[in-house]
């Protein structure tokens, strides 16, 4: 069918009734499209197909609208509308439990799911679970041999017979398992629509398989299978991890590590990226190699800090080995093994918890009250910072609040039948992983957003209103509100002369420590709807842009509507002192409080790094980090004379990627205001 | 005692091994023709307006001294020139300290830091005593007995040399070159770390290339010879700071440094390309 058939066929078949059975619904709505979408060969691509179906199944969007006026009910809604905070549903940051998938391929999970079903059907629920899974799956492989035939027709040999021994096998070699990945990624992610948000520790899944092929022709397949996913585009890239540790925390990297950094180089792809699992015992060489890549360009590389990760998976919860084989999924989510990751519900405006509470509970851009009141009278700064923490206490009670609002309704909303089919604890419990929350943690999360422009805002009012005494806070408070009209002089000394986080500043560091240890308080391990429990993010990646779009002036010079800090990060033209200072200021915060990823972009101009030293000293900068506790960072090299030439000749530089939050795109799809960014990043 | 310090520059990896915390004293008794850091060069305080960062609010009111320095807000009007006790000096370059292994450390460099000899041997045997690596960063014209009391506290020295010809160093930097070759053979005799870097000016001494290779193979040591490149990025600091500008106006190229590491090579001298450091 074409598309605007299958559209018009969902759409027939979307039920919204209260007592609609989500789960069996979404079956029905898979198994149509699989029967009925139509494919095509991707040029030069010898693993799987492009569907026609992307985006056609929007049955949890439909669903959703029912709970549309939940948070106007709760008297929310004015925060929300100045997002001081927000709160949703999460169906787009999960992992497979890619270690079956792989080994098991379709054929095997449906064999999976039959004997669950015969020796744990002792309850309808169960058993209605169980029937809906394989109607699924049997479509799934009516789907394949379908695929297998054309494929055969159209000549594409390797294709088909690989396609027709998985109808009814697990892999058998290399290119069947990497064959299977893709299968997966698409049913998963194009048919039950729950976005798949990571490939898993490809190195420690393929070594086995590597291992049996001649090693030019597995690196061939390797290449060729790191194109195939790029061209499926995926919004914010598709990850994959390396490295990383087993459970008796030996070093797992091995052979296929270094070929997949080798193929990422080569592969001239901007839509694929790395996260490097870093432990103690990660061998050297490895990094250097990763840092070689990003000094060319390829700087799609995340390091995350195995020992920081794992403590923070348990601090929250996880048991140890659940911690240990924690996954990654989109930017920089930490998720333990069996953890239906649920990355992005939640958001809370740091500076947005400063802005009121200088202004009695008001949002300084709109008048209306989101905040709590307070008389606006402070006597020192600790009484301010306390009022601080009261609003920004507040601002995350709301989040969650909200949060609960959607989460506890998901058995109405949506079912992921493909993912949960992978989740032993979903097997075992015959439920899915949304409706029936079956997953071994059902966490939730919330992401703080702009800690480097709140802390140099209280840093700033500490210093000119109670150390120098230079302007009253009465003054600083109409000053903002009138986003520093007639009074450049005082933005230009504060934004420029005063002392910032990110420049190894330990008292100024302290207010970032004392904020985060405030949010964790209020977020870490809160119950959420599901029965798991909320966790703390320090990320901001591109909400940065439209929270500081609705934030009013700030303290430290920040204009209203400019965006607020990046990440976990100093503000932008903070980090003065450079990269060391940067993580130094960094290492201040307690990263064991935030499984759901905090991160640190280091900018470095291409001859600050050069030569075999440049690389060392990358390497040295890396672990030194991580040894002071940090969690995850990620280092663009930039050169200015390479960005602005590729500003004005974009052809010349058709594969020239930056890092843009948590993801890569190509300079030359910036807008040009995101370009002059760059370039002046590059600059410092 | 104090010191006087124009710039302090963090995780710097081209002024030896390692990460580094490389200090800039200021004040050199040399006058190098292409001195990247002019700022260096005077013991004196400086003022310097760089125009470009102007936003024109007129705190200032036009005048360019410290204390409009200290009042402008954005930095166009720069002091160069710190005052430091060495507790100070010591306890800022040791910000960076959890960053100092696998052989970095921090750099004295200037300027030229032994000109300011009592405070450069002080800052060192503080670093060396809290087990920080410490390089020196030197142009070598000092007396020697400034080397003789910096040498137990020194991992290595780097160490310029310009020219052989003694009227083509007197021409390029104001001075004659005796010293400096003395002090550097001493430093070989007392089996020091060296890196011997070579700043090449093309039209000025490239000519001393060959020189430069027999006199180091006559040290009686084997020496490390890296090939600086020249260029003119100080060019805006010479006229921010109403400094007559005396760069030379044709900058070493890719090809002039391959050409130099050749030749020294060809010598059997260790030389290493100030480019890529290889």
């Amino acid at each position: 069918m074409r598309k605007e058939e299958l559209k018009k066929g969902v759409e027939a078949r979307i039920k919204t009734d209260n007592d609609t059975d989500v789960l069996q619904n979404d079956c029905e709505i898979i198994e149509f499209l699989l029967d009925h979408c139509e494919f095509d060969f991707f040029p030069q691509n010898r693993f799987f197909v492009r569907v026609n179906c992307e985006n056609v199944n929007k049955s949890k969007g439909v669903r959703l609208k029912k709970f549309d006026g939940v948070v106007e009910g709760a008297g929310l809604s004015e925060g929300y509308a100045a997002l001081a905070y927000t709160g949703d549903v999460d169906f787009g940051h999960t992992c497979a439990e890619w270690e079956s998938v792989i080994s098991l391929g379709i054929y095997g999970l449906r064999n999976r799911v039959s004997e669950y079903a015969q020796s744990n059907s002792d309850t309808e629920h169960k058993k209605r679970f169980y029937q809906n899974l394989f109607r699924i799956y049997d479509a799934a492989l009516r789907f394949i041999k379908r695929v297998a035939e054309k494929a055969a027709i159209c000549g594409h040999r390797e294709m088909s017979e690989g396609l027709f021994h998985l109808c009814e096998h697990s892999s058998a070699n290399l290119y069947e398992a990497l064959q299977t990945s893709l299968i997966y990624y698409t049913l998963q992610h194009f048919f039950d629509m729950t976005a798949l948000r990571t490939l898993g520790r490809l190195d420690h899944l393929l070594y086995a398989y590597y291992k049996k092929e001649d090693t030019e022709y597995a690196n061939s397949l390797l290449l060729d299978f790191i194109r195939a996913y790029d061209d499926y585009k995926a919004t914010a890239n598709i990850p994959f991890a390396i490295c990383g540790t087993d459970t008796e925390l030996n070093d797992t990297t091995n052979e296929v590590s270094y070929t997949l950094l080798d193929i990422y180089g080569k592969a001239q792809i901007s839509n694929i990226k790395i996260h490097l699992l870093c432990s103690s015992k990660t061998p050297t060489d490895i990094m250097e190699k990763a840092f070689r890549l990003i000094r060319e360009g390829n700087n799609s590389i995340v390091f995350m800090s195995d020992e920081k990760v794992i403590e923070s998976l348990v601090k929250q919860g996880a048991e140890r080995n659940d911690a240990i084989n924690y996954h990654v999924v989109g930017c920089y989510e930490c998720g333990a093994e069996g953890e239906l990751t649920c990355s992005c519900n939640a958001r809370v405006n740091i500076p947005k918890a400063l802005e009121l509470t200088l202004n009695n509970g008001r949002d300084m851009l709109t008048g209306k009250q989101i905040g709590l009141s307070n008389n606006g009278v402070f006597e020192d700064y600790e009484s301010l910072f306390s009022e601080f923490l009261r609003q920004l206490r507040y601002l995350c009670a709301s989040a969650m609040k909200i949060t609960d609002l959607y989460e506890e309704h998901y058995s109405e909303i949506h079912s992921s039948p493909v993912l949960s089919s992978t989740y032993p604890s979903a097997l075992a419990q015959g439920g899915d992983l949304y409706c029936d929350y079956a997953a071994k943690y059902n966490n939730s999360s919330v992401n703080a957003i702009g800690l480097g422009t709140a802390v140099d805002s209280l840093a700033a009012i500490r210093k000119a209103v109670y150390e120098d005494k230079i302007v009253s806070l009465d003054d600083l408070r109409d000053i903002l509100k009138s986003n520093w009209k007639d009074n450049e002089y005082l933005r230009q000394i504060i934004k420029h002369k005063y002392p910032k986080y990110g420049q190894g500043n330990r008292k100024t560091d302290e207010i970032a420590r004392l904020t985060v240890d405030a949010l964790s308080d209020a977020i870490s391990c809160k119950p959420n709807a599901k029965g798991g429990k909320y966790r703390l993010g320090l990320f901001s990646i591109d909400w940065r842009w439209s929270f500081g779009e609705k934030t009013a002036a700030s303290a430290n010079g920040r204009l209203a509507h400019e965006p607020l800090s990046q990440n976990t990060g100093a503000s932008f033209d903070a980090d003065t002192e450079g990269c060391t200072a940067h993580l130094l200021s960094a290492s201040k915060i307690d990263m064991s409080q935030t499984p759901n990823g905090a991160i640190i972009d280091i900018d470095l101009h291409a001859s600050a790094v050069r030569g075999e030293n440049g690389i060392s000293a990358l390497v040295t900068s890396l672990k030194t980090y991580f040894e002071l506790g940090g969690f995850a960072v990620h280092y663009n090299v930039l050169d200015t004379a390479v960005l602005k030439d590729a500003k004005i000749h974009p052809e010349k530089y058709p594969n020239l990627q930056v890092r843009l939050c948590g993801w890569n795109v190509l300079f030359s799809t910036l807008s040009e205001k995101e370009k002059d960014e760059f370039i002046a990043r590059s600059m410092r | 005692m104090k010191g006087i310090i124009s710039g302090i520059k963090r995780m710097e990896i081209h002024d030896g091994d390692g990460l580094r915390t490389t200090v800039f004293f200021k004040g050199c008794p040399l006058r190098c023709l292409w001195c990247h850091n002019p700022e260096s060069l005077s013991f004196e305080k400086q003022i310097a307006y760089f125009e470009g960062k102007c936003i024109s609010c007129g705190a200032c009111g036009g005048a360019r001294d410290e204390d409009a320095a200290e009042i402008c807000p954005v930095g166009a009007l720069w002091k160069y020139g710190v005052e430091y006790s060495v507790d100070e000096l010591v306890d800022v370059v040791c910000q960076d300290e959890p960053f100092f292994k696998n052989g970095g450390g921090v750099t004295l460099s200037g300027g030229e830091c032994l000109a300011q000899a009592e405070f450069a041997v002080s800052v060192a045997r503080a670093l060396y005593e809290k087990g920080i690596s410490v390089y020196v960063d030197t142009c070598g014209c000092v007396r020697r007995e400034v080397f003789e009391k910096i040498i137990p506290f020194t991992d290595k020295f780097l160490y310029d040399i310009k020219a052989i010809d003694s009227s083509v160093h007197k021409n390029c930097t104001g001075k004659d070159n005796r010293l400096i070759l003395d002090n550097l053979k001493y430093l070989c005799e007392n089996n020091c770390e060296i890196e011997v870097r070579y700043p090449l000016v093309v039209g000025y001494n490239d000519g001393e290339c060959e020189k430069i290779a027999l006199t180091l193979s006559g040290m009686g040591k084997k020496l490390k010879v890296k090939v600086l490149q020249y260029h003119q990025f100080s060019a805006s600091r010479y006229d921010a700071l109403g400094m007559t500008n005396t760069l030379p106006a044709v900058e070493t190229t890719a090809n002039d440094v391959a050409t130099a590491v050749r030749i020294l090579r060809s010598h059997g001298i260790n030389a290493i390309n100030g480019i890529s450091d290889d």
